[in-house]
């Protein structure tokens, strides 16, 4: 069996030998359709993971804050839940705010296989200085767990997240934000909060400036600090857990969301938006590449039709020796995919130069010399490989099968 | 002796809105070890009767018998079996294919039916190459040949699978009267010597002259049938 595919293949072979010029012309077509798909996909894969990355990497993969979705049943329906009972006009208990039990739900985040909990507590303190105030949301959090979990440390432009443990009322803010106030790193501003009375706090660390939201308006303390800041001893209301693998977040948020009913957000919910914009540049870009293979599977329609016109008297010669029609079939269709195979081997040399020419390219982005993000995964090229089989055992599928259905007698009536 | 092939009320009509008769109520049988001629003026359907012996048409009136077996149910990949196994073509203008050698050519039917390997299929056609006196000639292509050590070579390849029943169709229509001789006298040879049965379609004399059996036709029918034979 495979002696005689091998036997007809090399019949193909053959053909395609003795018209040099329309198979490479052919081939030129699928290698150029291959290796513009490899470049371009490079590009665009490449762009789309940088940002995702930078998506997936600018918090943590999921955040579990004291919200709910919706409001936790009253007592009255929980215990006659069952019940004929409708209730109305409840009077609803002013709850304290903050995640119960959070100790549990970092419990259960941690015993997820390479997650990492970090515990937090958020809210609005403000800075003074002189006659000047700035609002200011600080962040309480553990500072070793923090640095394993968010990038945070890498905003730094001076100090450390670790600082924060060194220095009694240490804290981290923007750039901006010490400018505006004019401070540096070791002066001492008041904190303070509706409900508390001011208190000193260090300048540790500064973030960079261009991080908009970390270097105007935030803060970074440590959790107990915050916690005594804000006057809610022991109370955390967010926390961000970071997971092996970021696109298991979806499945880890839904399942802690529904056994501690905390809102629990995954980065694919926070960034819906943009990832639907990506699936459309996805079917942007994988239209026009079709549309670039389609037309290189034209080439190698041209060539097998002309081969199946050509071979006429072959192909009756064939027949009456004993060959089926699927065998003269399977001939055509052969070359067509092999017509394929050396356009997609040029082409993905091809593609590897071109992205070895965009890879080399630097580009100035505010100050500093940046690289195209390129995929170069072997994912693109057999996607290239396969679309291109795909095309040309098509194209050469429609000619095959005018041969296989040539009737001998005909060409030979003819031909006598 | 057993007929290899036999046709009884053999006919083919081409549809149409006037049906055109190519041959029509063909009764004859086929032996082996014996030569025979069919003869007749142009377009008398000689040529129609020889593709529907040959398997390559299908009849559309009587049955055809193939080594006792009833052909016309047979699939179209059935009957391209049997062609391969049994049956061996020589056509007036050799249909070599042109990208093949000789050599490679014989080989084809050999390595389409697969029962040699390639060693075994290239040492058989070395062998009939030689015995079609074509020694030396094995690695050249069609192009390279004159016409008749094309047809010799045509000839070989019909031989490849060892076929019971060796069909021409104007086998030396295109030859000089020396390299039809040579055609001629290969073809007597294979069924007097090596006992096939050979059917020829011919205008030509000189085979009609030395075959065992002429079947003359005329407008489709077959007019008369001459056996030679001893014995006949």
């Amino acid at each position: 069996m495979i002696g005689r595919f091998l036997f007809l293949v090399s019949i193909a072979l053959r053909h395609l030998a003795r018209r040099r010029r329309q198979t490479v012309v052919a081939v030129s077509g699928v290698a150029v359709g291959v290796g513009f798909f490899l470049a371009v996909s490079a590009l665009m894969v490449g762009s789309q993971n940088d940002f995702i990355d930078q998506l997936i990497e600018s918090a943590p993969h999921i955040i579990v804050s004291d919200e709910l979705r919706s409001p936790s049943p009253q007592p009255g329906t929980r215990v006659f839940g069952q019940g004929a009972v409708e209730l109305h006009g409840y009077k609803v208990r002013t709850e304290v705010r903050g995640i119960k039990d959070w100790s549990a739900i970092v419990a259960a985040a941690d015993a997820i296989p390479g997650a990492l909990a970090s515990p937090s507590l958020t809210g609005g303190v403000t800075l003074r200085l002189g006659g000047h105030e700035e609002a200011l949301a600080v962040v309480g959090i553990e500072p070793e767990i923090e640095t394993q979990i968010s990038t945070i440390e890498d905003q730094l432009r001076v100090g450390h997240l670790r600082d924060l443990e060194k220095v009694q009322g240490g804290i981290i803010i923007g750039e901006e934000l010490a400018s505006r106030l004019g401070v540096k790193v070791g002066d001492i501003v008041a904190a303070s909060t509706s409900t508390s009375k001011a208190r000193s706090m260090r300048i540790v660390g500064l973030f960079k400036k261009g991080r908009a939201q970390l270097s105007s308006n935030s803060g970074y303390v440590l959790l107990r600090e915050a916690q005594s800041l804000l006057g809610r001893p022991f109370i955390i209301n967010r926390i961000g857990i970071h997971l092996a693998d970021p696109y298991a977040a979806e499945r880890a948020a839904a399942r802690l969301e529904r056994r501690f009913g905390y809102k629990a957000e995954s980065w694919q919910e926070r960034s819906s938006e943009f990832l639907s914009l990506l699936v459309t540049r996805n079917v942007i870009m994988y239209s026009v590449v079709s549309a670039i293979l389609l037309v290189a599977s034209f080439g190698i329609y041209t060539v097998v039709s002309n081969s199946v016109s050509d071979k006429q008297r072959d192909i009756a010669i064939m027949r009456s020796i004993g060959f089926s029609e699927r065998d003269l079939q399977l001939v055509f269709v052969v070359e067509g995919i092999v017509l394929a195979a050396i356009g997609v081997v040029v082409g993905w040399m091809l593609g590897y130069v071109l992205m070895e020419i965009l890879g080399s390219l630097r580009f100035p982005i505010a100050g500093e010399e940046e690289t195209i993000p390129l995929d170069r995964s072997a994912r693109q090229y057999a996607i290239a490989a396969a679309a291109s089989f795909l095309a040309g055992a098509v194209a050469a599928w429609l000619p095959a099968r005018k041969a296989a259905r040539v009737d001998p007698v005909d060409i030979l009536r003819g031909a006598v | 002796m057993s007929a290899i092939l036999e046709a009884r009320g053999l006919g083919r009509t081409l549809p149409g809105e006037r049906p055109v008769v190519l041959v029509h109520d063909i009764d004859l049988t086929i032996e082996p070890g014996c030569f025979t001629a069919i003869v007749g003026p142009s377009g008398c359907g000689k040529s129609s009767l020889l593709y529907l012996l040959g398997l390559l048409d299908r009849p559309t009136a009587g049955e055809l018998l193939f080594e006792g077996h009833e052909m016309s149910g047979l699939s179209g990949d059935e009957r391209a079996q049997v062609r391969l196994e049994h049956l061996g073509f020589v056509f007036q203008f050799h249909f070599l294919l042109p990208e093949f050698s000789a050599l490679e050519n014989v080989m084809l039917p050999m390595r389409r039916l697969g029962r040699l390997d390639i060693d075994e299929a290239e040492a058989r056609a070395r062998a009939l190459l030689a015995e079609m006196a074509l020694d030396g000639k094995e690695g050249k292509t069609p192009d390279k040949l004159s016409g008749g050590e094309r047809q010799r070579v045509a000839i070989a390849r019909a031989l490849a699978n060892d076929p019971a029943l060796i069909l021409g169709d104007e086998p030396t229509g295109n030859l000089d009267s020396h390299n039809s001789a040579r055609v001629v006298e290969s073809l007597l040879s294979l069924a007097h010597d090596q006992g096939r049965a050979v059917a020829c379609v011919t205008h030509d004399l000189a085979i009609a002259e030395q075959a065992d059996v002429r079947i003359e036709m005329l407008d489709g029918r077959i007019e008369k049938i001459v056996d030679r034979r001893v014995g006949a």
